[in-house]
C-alpha cells in the first residue's frame, strides 16, 4: 500500500488484525480513543498523516464533523481502517481487503461502482449510494449521490 | 415467575465502554468457550480451527464472536462494542441470531456507540447521562440521536423533514424506497 500526502485513505477490511495493522506501522495508529482525547491529540499533532483503527463509529455526528474539520484545518491526512462501508465516503481513495486479500483499490467513487463485488463480500454499499442507485432503477434519479443533502435537494426540488 | 412479554429482551446501551481483555488475551479460544465449544463456534460463524488460536492474536471481529460464543448459554448476554470489525452482512446475521436467542428467554445487552448495531435490533435504547437514565424505543428520538451517530436512513428522513417532506419513520431501505415512489408517482 502506498500513501500520498493530501489524500485521505480508507482501508476497508473484514479482518482487521495485527497482520494488517503491521503494514501501517510507520504511522501513528490511534485505537479506542475518546473524542476529547483525540481532539487534544490532533490539536498538538506534528506529523502529516494519522491512522485511525476503527475509531469513527464511536463518535456522534457532531463529534465526527469536528474531527474532520480539525484534520482539514491542521492539514493532516488520514488512513482510516474500518469494516464499515459508510466510512468509505470520508475518503478519497480505498483499499478493499476480503479475508486478508487485497480485492480492489482505487478512487473511492470508482470502487463504489463495484456494487456486485462489495455486496458479495459482505460490505454492501453506503446507504446514500445504495438509495440513489435503487431510486435510479425506478427512474426517480439519474445519477449516484454521495451525500444526503444533495440527494434530498435533487429528489424534492 | 411469569415472563412479561413486554419486557425488553434486547437492550441497546449507549456506552463507550469496551471489555477489558487483558486477562484473556493469552488464553486459547478453547479455554474461553468452555461449554459446547464446537456448536457455539458454529453458531457465531467461526471455523473449528480457531479453537487453538490465542485470543489476543485474533481480529477485533473474531474476538467479539468468541466472546458471544462464550456466553451463548447464559441467561443474560453482555456484549461490548460488538459491531466493531463486523461487515454489514455480519451485522444482519447477528441481528437475526439475537432475535432467535431472545425467543428462548434470553436477555441481550449491547453496550455500544454504534446506532447501526441498534437499528432493527434492540427493543429499547438506554442512555445514562449526568447521573440520569433515559430510555427510548426509537433511534428517531432527539435525545438519543444527539448522543450517538444516527444510522444514515434516519439522517436521510430527518433531512427530508427539514426540506418539508414528511416521511414515516422507516428503518428499512426497501420500505423507504416504496414510500418515495408513492410520493413521486
Amino acid at each position: 500500500m502506498k500513501f500520498n500526502n493530501n489524500i485521505n485513505y480508507c482501508i476497508l477490511s473484514d479482518k482487521i488484525d495485527h497482520e494488517l495493522l503491521e503494514k501501517l506501522n510507520e504511522y501513528n495508529i490511534v485505537t479506542d480513543i475518546t473524542f476529547e482525547n483525540l481532539k487534544i491529540r490532533l490539536e498538538n499533532y506534528l506529523n502529516k498523516t494519522i491512522c485511525f483503527n476503527e475509531c469513527f463509529h464511536k463518535y456522534t455526528n457532531e463529534e465526527k464533523n469536528q474531527i474532520l474539520n480539525l484534520l482539514k484545518l491542521r492539514n493532516i491526512t488520514f488512513i482510516n481502517v474500518t469494516s464499515n462501508i459508510e466510512e468509505a465516503l470520508l475518503s478519497d481513495y480505498m483499499y478493499v481487503y476480503h479475508e486478508q486479500e487485497l480485492v480492489m483499490e482505487g478512487p473511492t467513487k470508482e470502487i463504489l461502482k463495484e456494487e456486485k463485488i462489495l455486496k458479495r463480500i459482505g460490505f454492501g454499499l453506503p446507504f446514500i449510494v445504495d438509495l440513489s442507485i435503487q431510486l435510479g432503477h425506478y427512474n426517480i434519479l439519474d445519477k449516484t449521490y454521495y451525500d444526503i443533502e444533495s440527494l434530498v435537494n435533487d429528489l424534492w426540488q | 415467575m411469569a415472563i412479561n412479554p413486554n419486557e425488553p429482551k434486547i437492550i441497546g446501551i449507549i456506552s463507550f465502554a469496551s471489555l477489558n481483555k487483558d486477562n484473556i488475551n493469552e488464553k486459547l479460544v478453547s479455554e474461553i468457550v468452555t461449554y459446547r465449544l464446537d456448536d457455539s463456534l458454529k453458531m457465531v460463524q467461526l471455523k473449528e480451527e480457531i479453537k487453538k488460536e490465542k485470543f489476543g492474536n485474533l481480529s477485533s471481529a473474531i474476538q467479539n464472536k468468541v466472546i458471544l460464543a462464550s456466553q451463548l448459554h447464559n441467561k443474560e448476554i453482555n456484549l461490548y462494542d460488538f459491531s466493531r470489525g463486523l461487515t454489514k452482512k455480519d451485522l444482519d446475521y447477528f441481528k437475526r441470531l439475537f432475535k432467535k436467542m431472545v425467543s428462548y428467554g434470553k436477555i441481550i445487552k449491547l453496550y455500544s456507540m454504534s446506532a447501526e448495531l441498534f437499528i432493527n435490533c434492540v427493543d429499547i435504547i438506554r442512555l445514562e447521562k449526568d447521573g440520569k437514565i433515559y430510555e427510548s424505543n426509537t433511534l428517531f428520538d432527539d435525545v438519543i440521536s444527539q448522543n450517538i451517530n444516527p444510522p444514515e436512513i434516519i439522517k436521510f428522513i430527518n433531512c427530508c423533514q427539514k426540506n418539508g417532506v414528511h416521511l414515516d419513520k422507516y428503518t428499512d431501505i426497501n420500505e423507504l424506497i416504496k414510500a418515495i415512489y408513492r410520493i413521486k408517482a
